[in-house]
């Protein structure tokens, strides 16, 4: 897996960004991801555009165990595998951050090993 | 896969400042490419607000965030060209509404650019001014980087995938 990888240190802009290219099974697959004031973006692409677009967030809870709210605001709402993906990737931001997320998904396949492949270079390359 | 396959192009990232004032603020621009994803950032400063553009163009999409004054992220709009007629539809995918900034926003810089457009926008709503100026910064920039092309004719087309 060979990892090509710009990072905007921000000085002046204020939203820092990481742009990484890598392959994942055999699929040219580009990662951008965001910090806003109040959000992650995380965008996945190997077709080209952001396709399925999903928003996660933690919910406010009393009790001890965390809750998470994750849907699909935009594309394919019949694969679980998708918002399985944006549910492991708000646990991991939850652990530093109470930020919610917009993940966006271009996947030429939505296998699971795939969709792991995709979580450990997000998890790798994260701004959280 | 081999190892020594490091063409990295690390020269691609560098930070220009335009001294090409217009007058009303500076422009600090910076830009990263890798491969398909070009991503372009950019503050323009005007007398009252501070704009912040950030640029992220696909093969087949654009998305742009629009910051006013702040780093939030906003309300998300996509745009696309639909049946019948491939007319544009705009539609607000987190928060906002079709009287919000962003919306027209969007819908106009498909019809401009003939890609779908996925637009953040956290510009204030009952601010005319600002958004249109907001829009004006983004369309000339665009045009700068070649992703609206114009004609001769004054008529604007697509640019076809680079």
């Amino acid at each position: 897996m060979e990892i090509i990888s710009n990072s905007c240190p921000s000085t002046h802009f204020p939203v820092a960004h990481k742009a990484i290219s890598l392959d994942i099974k055999g699929n040219k697959t580009d990662i951008v991801i965001c910090k806003y004031d109040d959000n992650f973006l995380v965008m996945v692409t190997q077709i080209g555009c952001m396709g399925s677009i999903l928003r996660a967030r933690k919910e406010e809870s009393v009790s001890v165990d965390p809750t998470f709210n994750v849907s699909v605001v935009f594309g394919k709402r019949d694969e679980p595998y998708l918002l399985a993906c944006a549910r492991q990737l708000i646990e991991n931001i939850s652990c530093g951050s109470s930020r919610p997320l917009v993940l966006s998904l271009g996947l030429k396949d939505h296998s699971p090993g795939t969709l792991k492949d995709v979580i450990s270079a997000v998890i790798d390359n994260r701004l959280w | 896969m081999a190892s020594g396959e490091l063409n990295l192009d690390f020269s691609a990232q560098h930070i220009s400042t335009d001294a090409h004032c217009n007058g009303k603020g500076k422009i600090l621009e910076d830009q990263a490419i890798d491969s398909d994803v070009q991503i372009t950032c950019f503050t323009e400063d005007l007398h009252d607000v501070t704009l912040h553009f950030q640029i992220i163009k696909l093969a087949k999409q654009i998305y742009v965030w629009i910051g006013c004054n702040t780093a939030r992220f906003g309300h998300l709009y996509a745009a696309a060209a639909t049946r019948p007629n491939n007319a544009v539809s705009v539609t607000s995918l987190i928060g906002g509404s079709s009287d919000n900034a962003g919306s027209s926003i969007a819908r106009r810089l498909g019809l401009k650019t003939g890609l779908s457009i996925v637009l953040a926008c956290n510009i204030p709503k009952d601010s005319p001014m600002v958004e249109a100026t907001a829009e004006r910064k983004l369309v000339e920039k665009l045009r700068n980087l070649g992703y609206i092309k114009a004609t001769p004719e004054g008529m604007r087309v697509t640019l076809a995938e680079s």
